[in-house]
């Protein structure tokens, strides 16, 4: 189910009618919210609610047996099952096909004939989002971390609670679990912010990234064609902002839907475009992503412990592993590949060039940060590498073909919308939605939100998905 | 409380502004009428599954659907036909579909436009992909998408702001539509002329041509201007595919018992003369029905149904639709095709 659509809008009036409702015990309130999420998922394809059970039941079980077993042998194997189980469908589902092509591709190439039927497995909606959750909380339990989930209740909604359960935010158990030992109203003043917050995602996914940058993106990237310069910089900034704005959208509707209920999720992007240097963008872009990868991969990876070589080593295999958890093609790869040579890059700068940033240095380096970002995302939305390159070999001036694809209007909307949003970003870089609007008068933002909901109204996009639903 | 009054103010500013852009583009003339969308579709291809043999299907491109009115068959029939006619789209695939993966065996009639009709069988060609990604959609909508269509109707039904269509008019009212019409500078232009919508749509699909289309001449010629691009886009048609594979078909379908019949819908004025030239009868229609084997109805051939004038060239005017519809199906009768159950 897409919160862009008025299937959705029924469904939370009716979550939220029986949430609030007196005659509901706070387990019956927390049953009502598993089986709510279940419906959620399960509109979408019945079936695949298995895979939610059966990962719920293995982690479980295994985090059970972590926390009263002191054998550490039988802890690994309880840890490895909970891996196998997790990873397991993430490989078979997301990256079956992949594997299967890459396999033939080989064995063709080493001159044996095989052709294997296609496999046409359906991806299952946001697998990779809460496989991650689910995962990291076998791995804390593992290592003594967190506790348990106090009842398989509270454990199967943190797996499952419908506001980020396909898109994120990641959130880790101790973040979630503890929230729904009491029970949890929101006040006044939370609701109507999470309905606020639900405005303001809403309008970022229908009109700043379906409505306004969407089509110009895909006009560029789909044309099949050689596009001239300009056209190649307006559809890659604009697939820049559609992914945030999408992205962004959908995490800032999360928030907002679980505070409507009173329960708080952690924030998932910070003015990314803002960012000054990689390893900033990385703590401003899929906050709970990165925090995941640092904490569950790159650290025990080595982190920074061993030595210059090491480091470099658990920074390139972190962002690898990144970009393939983004998509099952070697374009994700090279994607994952680009940002972990850009942090190393930017480490060795670091300990060579010494400066200080000031207003006018900073705004220079993000902007330089924003110009190499866009250069990545080139590769994220080309659905191969021929894409990609006539994208970047136009963007460099490199091509004679000159194709031109995009209107005047839409060229100036896009760099209009995008050059906005990066003056926006910088200016906000060190402040939240939150504190702008306390700062700001009760009428400011009433006319803002009424705006906002005007123009979702007559935006009328036909719900279409959000791109990270596929990751 | 500050975000009360916040609340209270969004709330008030978002309902004048939504009542204020509906009376305006009400009063711009737009009424509030159905998407003929892939989600429309479906619910009349899922009607097809509880069909019994009385009943009929109609398949083809926008011509079966404009003149095929559906209130002046039941009238005359005793039942309503389902219409899965699609503008635009061969009615291969959807034929397909209905033999391969239903077991309806009543009467199915299929509108033969020449120039989609005879096209392609290529499923990457507008006019099969058209029609393709309906079945699909009927295939693989899910239960979000069913509700959500079921939600949308009522406020498609009551408001003109909820206006955004599949087929992307160029006079569609959603902020994306209106942006996209705004023109500076030349550095690129479409060689697509501008197509508006010319017809109304009701929830059961039957679509009618808009008063508009048959009274100002100006609009009914932007529609003639489209014609004339599609017309000079058009690869060659590719009879010899076209035939086998809606001969197949259709023996597949008489096999189980199924009642197929072929129809010829009217056109005029220079897009009459274009499908003359370039499709003509002898070659296309008449080799097909002689290769079919199958009951055929050409409008030139039946009084009662060749003197019809259509305001765009393609498909009749609403009360003519009405005329048409009766009069083809006082010719169905006679043949003993279609029976009256109200008798």
């Amino acid at each position: 189910m897409l919160f862009n659509s008025l299937g959705f809008i029924a469904f939370l009036a009716i979550v939220l009618f029986f949430y609030y409702t007196n005659f509901l015990s706070w387990k019956s309130k927390k049953g009502m919210l598993l089986l709510a999420s279940y419906i959620f998922y399960g509109l979408w394809n019945p079936f695949l609610v298995i895979l939610l059970w059966i990962s719920t039941f293995v982690d479980w079980t295994a985090g059970n047996k972590l926390v009263y077993e002191e054998n550490e042998v039988k802890r690994k194997f309880w840890l490895i099952l909970s891996l196998v189980v997790n990873l397991g469908f993430l490989a078979f589902f997301k990256y079956g096909n992949f594997l299967l092509e890459n396999f033939v591709l080989a064995v063709n190439s080493a001159g044996m004939a095989y052709e294997p039927q296609p496999m046409d497995i359906i991806l299952p909606m946001g697998i990779s989002f809460y496989t991650f959750q689910t995962m990291s909380y076998t791995i804390d339990l593992y290592n003594r971390r967190v506790d348990p989930a106090k009842t398989f209740l509270d454990f199967a909604l943190y797996v499952t609670f419908f506001p980020q359960l396909v898109a994120g935010p990641i959130v880790r158990s101790k973040d979630l679990v503890t929230q729904f030992y009491e029970e949890k109203k929101a006040n006044v003043e939370q609701f109507i912010w999470g309905t606020f917050l639900l405005t303001l995602g809403l309008f970022l996914k229908m009109v700043m990234a379906d409505t306004l940058l969407a089509g110009s993106s895909d006009a560029v990237f789909n044309s099949g064609l050689i596009p001239h310069s300009l056209d190649a910089w307006a559809g890659t900034l604009a697939f820049s902002g559609q992914i945030f704005f999408d992205f962004a959208g959908y995490s800032t509707c999360a928030i907002g839907i679980a505070l409507m209920l009173g329960i708080i999720l952690p924030d998932n992007f910070r003015y990314p475009y803002a960012a000054i240097g990689f390893s900033d963008f990385w703590r401003r872009w899929h906050i709970s992503l990165s925090t995941w990868l640092r904490d569950y991969l790159y650290i025990p990876l080595g982190g920074n412990r061993f030595g210059i070589t090491r480091l470099y080593a658990a920074l390139i295999i972190t962002m690898l592993l990144g970009g393939l958890w983004h998509g099952a093609a070697w374009t994700f790869v090279f994607w994952g590949a680009l940002h972990g040579i850009y942090l190393i890059l930017e480490r060795v700068l670091k300990q060579r060039i010494h400066f200080k940033i000031n207003a006018f240095t900073g705004i220079f380096l993000a902007l330089g940060t924003y110009f190499l970002i866009n250069i990545t995302w080139v590769f994220f939305r080309a659905n191969d590498f021929s894409v990609a390159w006539n994208m970047l070999s136009s963007m460099f001036f490199l091509n004679n073909e000159e194709n031109i694809i995009l209107s005047s209007f839409a060229v100036l909307k896009v760099f209009l919308v995008i050059g906005l949003t990066f003056i926006c970003h910088w200016l906000l870089r060190n402040s939240s939605v939150r504190s702008i609007a306390e700062k700001s008068s009760s009428w400011a933002l009433g006319l803002v939100w009424g705006a906002m909901i005007f123009l979702i109204a007559i935006s009328q996009t036909s719900g279409e998905q959000f791109i990270y639903f596929q990751f | 409380m500050k975000l009360k009054l916040a609340f209270i103010v969004a709330i008030f500013v978002s309902l004048i502004s939504i009542t204020f852009w509906e009376l305006y583009w009400r009063n711009q003339e737009k009424i509030p009428d159905f998407d003929d969308d892939k989600g429309l579709w479906a619910e009349q291809r899922k009607k097809v599954e509880k069909a019994g043999s009385s009943s009929t299907v109609l398949i083809g491109s926008s011509r079966v659907l404009f003149d095929i009115q559906l209130d002046v068959w039941e009238e005359k029939t005793g039942q309503l036909p389902i219409m899965l006619a699609s503008p635009g789209s061969t009615p291969l695939p959807v034929l397909r579909d209905i033999v391969d993966n239903t077991s309806f065996n009543g009467t199915l009639i299929v509108g033969v436009t020449p120039g989609i009709f005879f096209s392609t069988t290529y499923p990457e060609a507008p006019p099969w992909k058209r029609a393709q990604t309906k079945v699909d959609h009927f295939k693989k909508r899910t239960y979000a998408q069913k509700l959500n269509h079921l939600l949308s109707l009522p406020f498609q039904e009551n408001f003109v702001f909820v206006s955004g269509s599949e087929e992307k008019w160029s006079d569609d009212i959603d902020l994306g539509s209106l942006l996209s019409r705004i023109s500076i500078g030349d550095r690129f232009k479409s060689l697509e002329p501008p197509f508006y919508n010319f017809s109304y749509s009701r929830i059961d699909r039957n679509t009618r041509m808009s008063e508009r289309t048959v009274n100002d001449t100006t609009f009914a010629n932007t529609i003639k201007k489209v014609w004339f691009f599609f017309g000079s886009q058009s690869p060659p048609p590719d009879k010899v595919s076209t035939i086998a594979f809606f001969n197949d078909y259709a023996a597949k379908f008489q096999r189980r018992g199924g009642k197929i019949i072929l129809l010829r819908c009217p056109s005029s004025g220079a897009l009459k003369q274009g499908e003359n030239a370039m499709l003509p009868r002898q070659h296309f229609w008449d080799s097909l029905v002689v290769s079919s084997g199958l009951r055929s109805y050409h409008f030139e051939d039946y009084e009662t149904l060749k003197n019809f004038e259509c305001p765009e060239w393609s498909h009749l005017s609403g009360p003519d639709a009405d005329k048409f519809t009766a009069n083809l199906i006082e010719i169905l009768q006679k043949d003993k095709i279609l029976a009256n159950l109200k008798k």
